[in-house]
């Protein structure tokens, strides 16, 4: 473990912040290029994203001349950051506010948060550059260099640079690679991220005395208490048994509304995920009458507490990419509901037969309100959330903080896939023909997939005079024969093989390559491999797949 | 917050019957647009579907519709004072300032000219921004023939071959337009650009006759049609790889097109 209170790792660590921030403050001077030329660059850092970011800004370094490199720079830069001669929006706007704010502004509530927080330390924003606002990347960095320097406890850096800086900062480093149009500044990007990531990591390895969130112990009976007083103001839904539309076939677990913690079922999967709760099956998008068309309504003022595993909560993260960031725009109809949910950890007793979180990165998650534990001799509670800590109050404190699985019964090893050779390699596997006449495209799996988004549209008339009608959309499924059928007839995916191949790379390389970052799509919940009729488990198609990939490459060679 | 998926009504202003399945409709417009990008375009009770701009003018867009599904066959049932529904414009359009200054060749089969059609118009009104500009289009026979009238425009102003697949008519040659690739001068370009749009099995032979031809991968452009729900990168239909057509599309350029693969 890096020794974090090393002083030569304490002044690395400064200087690298204040390096960084000197790149985003203004473009790059004569001076500063000169000493970029002069500095080595690492070779093999061990930090993946870190070292892409050394290669990519050491070639460009070396492949432009110094007169080429600074006009390229200061046009790249005023571009990027400012968005000079952009359209509007087409740009990567350095400031937290951008990222969080809805209307994606400048010197909204982020940016009051981080004054308050510099007042806070004692220091106050003095520059003469109008375009610098306290949650001006530059800004924030140089706070983390501040907090380093003056020696702030680890859990108040590790707070400021979940809080105000990876909570944005990928996503704008993605902006950047999207809109620079040197490797300068996408070099800078991962830099950014690899150094902050890396961070992340240290803060948390560090044994910091962080600001540990209120726990309790409570009785089943105190804890369905508070359930009936949230039901008040929320729907509580978590994983119970409820009757299967076919009465001979067993109870299915879904996620249902519960009066009492009692009903939650903690030792198998539920069948369905709680996709359908915040992600409908059906939902109405707008109706049409004579006047044109009207948006549909929320009608229920309730929010919604959901009680989910760390796979679940994962899996959110995977659907808000598709919802909320893809194409730069927000689905309003998922947002709505999105908004209204809180988060409860439901605690994993164990790993159940078909995960494989472990694999995916996904045992873990701290994005919750509350966390639960349902234990033998009461429940346990810690509390992250001040808006659900009322009702706490006055109960037993505890020592709780929940526990993750850290190994599941199988694993998958997930494909190789470093280029675009060895991406086409991998769509042509003759592997993928085992699913023609194996896969029947019930489209079971994508059901009870919590990260499948897909939907089709459908027009509803109500009947066939009246002008009155709906539009809906509804769960598609990439699995269907008909998912890429255009009018006409023609299907670019014609049979089952094609469309497993699509799915599994979807899962384990499409969405990753997408949207950045080291994170899958699929989240190894295992929900599939028990729906499937035909017993196509997706655990072993990656292994296989990641086989026969690997076949494949060393056949080439 | 903006609800992207809520349509608006505009008037149909005007019907042009271009064959029997092909009809051009005219509908007031009046915000930007680039050249190709498309629009959701429905009918209420109805359904949606992804549509080129195959035609601009100051207040209206065209669209050139066959007649092929449920939506076509009830928007083949609207005329003049009609509501049609859009939501768009979406998607990228060639890239027609870097075709500036250059030669441009234009590969089209069928209604795909449509989607190229505001393109091929921009370069006969200023012809002196191209320097030259090769358009090859092919039809399945004379009774399929799109836009006569600006084929004959065309032919003023550019290098013109015209085929029909399986007859020959006057004006037109017979075959298929991969087999008249090999007029163009490619070695004769200093620098160059060539756009296609028609079926994915035309798109491809003619891509790659231009490349046994002499073309570069770089300077060929090709548009994809794919099934969308959306438009704006939700609804998962037209994924390629880790590819949105609607969002990263639909025209790709060849080196990157060649690589995706459904």
């Amino acid at each position: 473990m890096t020794a974090i209170n090393d002083v030569a790792v304490q002044q690395n660590r400064q200087q690298f912040y204040l390096f960084l921030a000197r790149l985003y403050e203004h473009e790059v001077s004569p001076a500063l290029l000169r000493q970029l030329r002069q500095l080595t660059y690492p070779t093999a850092c061990g930090e993946v994203t870190l070292q892409a970011g050394y290669d990519q800004i050491h070639t460009f370094l070396t492949a432009n001349s110094h007169v080429d490199a600074i006009d390229d720079l200061a046009v790249d830069y005023a571009k990027v950051f400012l968005a000079a001669g952009e359209p509007k929006g087409k740009a990567a706007f350095p400031y937290e506010s951008v990222y969080t704010s809805k209307q994606k502004l400048i010197m909204q509530e982020a940016w009051e948060q981080v004054q308050a927080e510099y007042a806070a330390a004692g220091l106050a924003l003095v520059t003469e550059q109008t375009d610098i606002k306290e949650d001006h990347i530059a800004v924030e960095l140089k706070f983390m260099a501040h907090l380093v320097r003056t020696e702030a406890s680890l859990a108040q850096q590790q707070i400021f640079l979940h809080r105000h800086l990876l909570n944005w900062v990928p996503q704008f480093c993605q902006d950047i690679a999207r809109y620079s149009r040197t490797t300068f500044y996408p070099g800078v990007a991962k830099l950014t991220l690899g150094f902050l990531q890396m961070e992340a990591k240290l803060l948390v390895t560090a044994d910091a005395p962080a600001p540990k969130p209120p726990s309790y112990a409570l009785s089943y009976a105190a804890m369905d208490q508070i359930i009936s007083q949230w039901q008040e103001h929320y729907h509580v839904y978590a994983p119970k048994l409820m009757a299967s539309r076919n009465p001979d076939q067993p109870e299915l677990v879904r996620f249902g509304e519960i009066n009492s913690v009692k009903e939650i079922v903690t030792d198998r999967q539920s069948d369905f995920s709680a996709k359908e709760i915040y992600y409908p099956i059906m939902q109405t998008l707008f109706y049409f009458n004579q006047n044109g068309c009207q948006e549909s309504q929320l009608t229920d003022d309730k929010d919604i507490i959901l009680f989910l595993h760390p796979c679940d909560i994962n899996a959110l993260k995977r659907t808000d990419n598709i919802f909320l960031k893809n194409g730069g725009n927000e689905d309003i109809y998922y947002k709505r509901l999105r908004d209204k949910l809180k988060i409860v950890l439901l605690e994993c007793e164990q790993s159940l037969p078909n995960c494989f979180c472990v694999s995916m990165h996904t045992n873990v998650s701290h994005n919750y309100s509350l966390a639960v534990r349902l234990g033998t001799d009461g429940v346990q509670v810690q509390v992250q959330d001040p808006s659900l800590a009322a009702a706490f109050s006055g109960m037993q404190p505890s020592q709780f903080t929940p526990k993750f699985v850290t190994a599941n019964k199988q694993k998958a090893v997930l494909p190789e896939i470093n280029n675009t050779a060895e991406l086409k390699l991998a769509g042509h596997l003759d592997y993928w023909h085992k699913f023609d006449n194996n896969c029947i495209g019930c489209g079971g799996c994508n059901t009870v997939c919590p990260t499948c988004t897909c939907f089709d549209t459908t027009d509803v008339r109500y009947n066939e005079t009246s002008p009155d009608g709906e539009r809906r959309r509804v769960w598609s499924s990439c699995m269907l024969d008909s998912f890429t059928r255009t009018a006409g007839g023609r299907c670019v995916r014609k049979t089952p093989g094609a469309n497993m191949r699509f799915k599994v790379l979807h899962k384990v390389y499409d969405y990753r390559q997408r949207f950045g970052g080291s994170e899958n799509m699929c989240v190894g919940c295992g929900r599939c491999i028990a729906r499937c009729p035909q017993d196509i488990s997706v655990l072993d198609t990656i292994n296989e797949f990641h086989d026969a990939l690997e076949k494949a490459k060393s056949e080439v060679q | 917050m903006e609800n992207i998926m809520l349509p608006q009504a505009h008037k149909i202003l005007k019907v042009l019957r271009e064959t029997q399945a092909e009809y051009t409709f005219r509908v007031a417009y009046d915000r930007p647009t680039a050249y190709n990008q498309f629009f959701q375009l429905s009918i209420p009770k109805i359904g949606e579907a992804p549509i080129s701009i195959s035609g601009r003018g100051v207040g209206y867009l065209e669209f050139t519709i066959r007649k092929t599904g449920r939506l076509t066959n009830g928007i083949f049932g609207l005329g003049p004072n009609d509501t049609l529904f859009m939501r768009g414009p979406y998607g990228n359009s060639f890239p027609v300032a870097d075709f500036e200054g250059k030669d441009l060749v234009v590969i089209c089969g069928g209604t795909g000219m449509a989607p190229l059609k505001t393109i091929l118009n921009h370069f006969y009104d200023h012809p002196a921004i191209a320097r030259s500009v090769h358009l090859i289009t092919g039809f399945k026979d004379v009774n399929a023939v799109l836009f006569s009238d600006e084929l004959a425009k065309f032919a003023q102003k550019f290098h013109t071959i015209y085929c029909l697949d399986n007859m020959e008519a006057p004006g037109f040659h017979q075959g298929f337009v991969t087999q008249y690739i090999k007029e163009i001068p490619f070695a004769d370009f200093a620098d160059y650009n060539v756009a296609i749009v028609g079926p994915p099995v035309m798109m491809g032979l003619a891509a790659q006759e231009c490349l046994a031809n002499g073309a570069q991968e770089d300077k060929i452009w090709v548009s994809f049609e794919r099934r969308m729900s959306c438009g704006v990168g939700k609804c998962g239909h037209c994924k390629i790889n880790g590819t949105y057509v609607c969002l990263d599309g639909p025209v790709f350029n060849y080196t990157k097109a060649k690589n995706l693969f459904d």
